[in-house]
């Protein structure tokens, strides 16, 4: 069976220095896949090579078999969909209107019926339809990341990519956002979405992916379900901290208690 | 359908209404501006008249109206839609609202050409009256290819631009300050004339050409309205992920701009305010969706223009006082009072 994506052997480096070593993986249509590291570990670069924001040094990329390198951004836009941890901006724009610039690679200039219901069910999914008219900057942090990846959804794409979707959120906005990539990567439509979610909190990963690539130093230390990846060695190893896991179980999670740092000569 | 679809299609109802009343409100005031001067052989009630059918006009009325006021006004028009368009873009695609069309140093570019011919007779056309407009022209080309230049370098920011733009209006500048230097008076007073910018100077011929040239590049600004809107909004990570390839377009949208701001003060002058203003006007009332947006700031350059101009010739008449100096005077505040208005509600 063709893979959704089919990242062989990619490798980018800034300079002298290697950002990423022979990376290797592979995302089905429908699956939630956590990428976890330490900072600098590579996991944003993986992310914008994937969607063609950067050109790897080496390796290829596939989506649905065909080479990334040789499709252009609007045809790639079509198929990967990519939340940054945050915009900013010096001007602002409804949420309506943001959430439109999803349809963007599938219309020329006029806005079809068929782009204004997609955008008004997608804020309606995330429940955004009461921010429809607000102005963008007028919005919190939770608010905002909401919106972005309402643009990402409205965007019909197969792969989502978030970049750390909950780095600036409280608990319960953190919680929200993760159920909805999950909700959305569930839902049984015509298109399977699956999503690739580079991401910090290892909890939240353990409860909601399906499968993690745990990156260190640039190369992919190991990757499997949770339970297979999110060991207290490798959890020493990337992030130099000791840590208790709890086991899954018909209830609960993974669970990962961080306990401390570890020494150098522990690690 | 969607209530939410329905709420949107009304507000672009209401948008689309604001802009056509604004062209409504515009052609209207364009035609009392014709009605006024400093002629006594043409007063307004007759100027009116005669452009309404009423009042059969004498060769010298004639003459008045659509030899020296049409001439102007049209160029009001288009010189201030183009500038405002230009500057729409510009902040649009650099993300930065302090941009203006004279940001890139085009202006600067023009300058340097009319300093030139004006100060040491260097120009490449012959015929006197032509050769500071072709000689600003022709300079502020140069720093469209500059631009060119500079958008295919591979490493190129949008900060980039605008400090290249800041580079060459120094070294323009300082050029501009040593021919000064040597000038004579009459030359010095020419050269002043000429920055001042004035829209007596194009004749009617002229006019028609530029707003040929304007209103062709019109509808290549309005493609781009969907790729401000990705770049404008987010960055160019954001812009990427929705399909709009940042370089390509930013190199593009920024030689449709200099081309827009050259075509226009070679032959009028410095106008800069109306680039800078109209498109924040602009913002306040119809947003930040670009494809409103360009026509609306388009719109208000023309309004903004006719209108200091207008005060410009008519407040101390016969004394003209120059369009960029009105329009720095009256658009200042105004300008000013609409964005702490905003700020404050």
């Amino acid at each position: 069976m063709n893979s959704l994506l089919h990242v062989q052997n990619l490798g980018f480096h800034w300079g002298k220095r290697k950002v990423l070593d022979e990376v290797q993986f592979k995302i089905q249509a429908g699956e939630f896949v956590a990428i976890l590291g330490e900072n600098g570990a590579g996991k944003s670069t993986l992310l914008k090579c994937i969607n063609k924001i950067l050109k790897p040094s080496y390796g290829e990329i596939y989506l649905n078999g065909k080479n990334v390198q040789s499709m252009d951004i609007i045809e790639i836009s079509k198929h990967i969909s990519y939340v940054p941890q945050s915009i900013s901006s010096q001007f602002s724009m409804n949420v309506f209107d943001v959430v439109m610039l999803g349809r963007r690679p599938h219309i020329t200039w006029n806005i079809g019926k068929n782009d204004l219901e997609k955008v008004s069910e997608t804020l309606e999914f995330l429940g955004l339809e009461d921010f429809a008219f607000r102005k963008f900057d007028q919005l919190s942090g939770g608010e905002r990341q909401r919106v972005i990846i309402a643009k990402a959804v409205a965007q019909d794409a197969s792969l989502l990519l978030f970049d750390e979707p909950t780095s600036d959120l409280d608990l319960k906005n953190q919680i929200q956002i993760m159920k909805k990539i999950n909700t959305l990567v569930s839902r049984e439509n015509e298109v399977k979405v699956s999503a690739l979610v580079a991401i910090h909190d290892i909890n939240m990963a353990a409860r909601f992916a399906d499968r993690v690539l745990l990156l260190h130093e640039g190369s992919i230390l190991q990757q499997g379900t949770p339970s297979n990846v999110l060991t207290e060695k490798n959890l020493s190893k990337v992030f130099g901290v000791t840590c208790e896991i709890e086991a899954k179980t018909e209830t609960t999670p993974l669970r990962i208690i961080v306990k401390d740092e570890m020494d150098g000569e522990e690690k | 359908m969607h209530e939410i679809s329905h709420l949107q299609l009304q507000k672009n109802k209401t948008q689309m209404m604001t802009l056509f009343v604004s062209i409504g409100i515009t052609m209207i005031f364009a035609m009392v501006a014709m009605g006024f001067g400093s002629s006594k052989n043409l007063d307004f009630l007759t100027s009116m008249k005669i452009l309404l059918g009423i009042q059969e006009s004498t060769g010298l009325q004639s003459d008045i109206l659509w030899n020296l006021r049409f001439p102007r006004i049209l160029m009001a028009l288009v010189g201030g839609a183009a500038l405002a368009m230009a500057g729409a873009m510009m902040q649009g695609c650099l993300g930065n609202p302090l941009v203006s069309p004279l940001t890139l140093g085009v202006a600067s570019g023009a300058a340097l050409g009319a300093a030139l011919a004006i100060v040491l007779g260097l120009t490449l056309v012959s015929i006197p009256e032509l050769a500071i407009v072709a000689n600003a022209f022709l300079f502020s080309l140069i720093v469209v290819f500059i631009i060119i230049k500079l958008g295919s370098m591979r490493s190129v920011s949008k900060e980039s631009y605008i400090l290249i733009g800041i580079a060459i209006t120094f070294i323009a500048g300082a050029i501009v300050s040593t021919l000064q230097y040597f000038a004579t008076d009459a030359q010095l007073s020419q050269l002043a004339h000429w920055s001042f910018g004035s829209l007596s100077r194009p004749n009617l011929t002229n006019v028609l050409w530029i707003s040929v040239v304007v209103l062709t590049l019109f509808p290549s600004g309005l493609k781009s309205a969907w790729d401000l809107n990705a770049l404008s909004i987010g960055g160019d990570d954001f812009a990427i992920s929705t399909g709009v390839n940042p370089v390509k377009t930013r190199k593009s949208i920024l030689v449709l701009s200099a081309f827009l701001t050259s075509v226009v003060i070679a032959f009028t002058g410095l106008i800069g305010f109306v680039g800078l203003a109209a498109p924040h006007m602009s913002r306040l009332v119809i947003g930040n969706d670009y494809r409103k947006l360009i026509p609306c700031s388009a719109v208000f350059g023309a309004f903004l223009t006719l209108f200091a101009d207008t005060l410009g010739r008519t407040l101390f008449a016969p004394i003209v006082i120059p369009v960029g100096v009105m329009l720095s005077i009256i658009g200042g505040p105004f300008f000013m009072y609409l964005l702490l208005n905003k700020r404050g509600a």
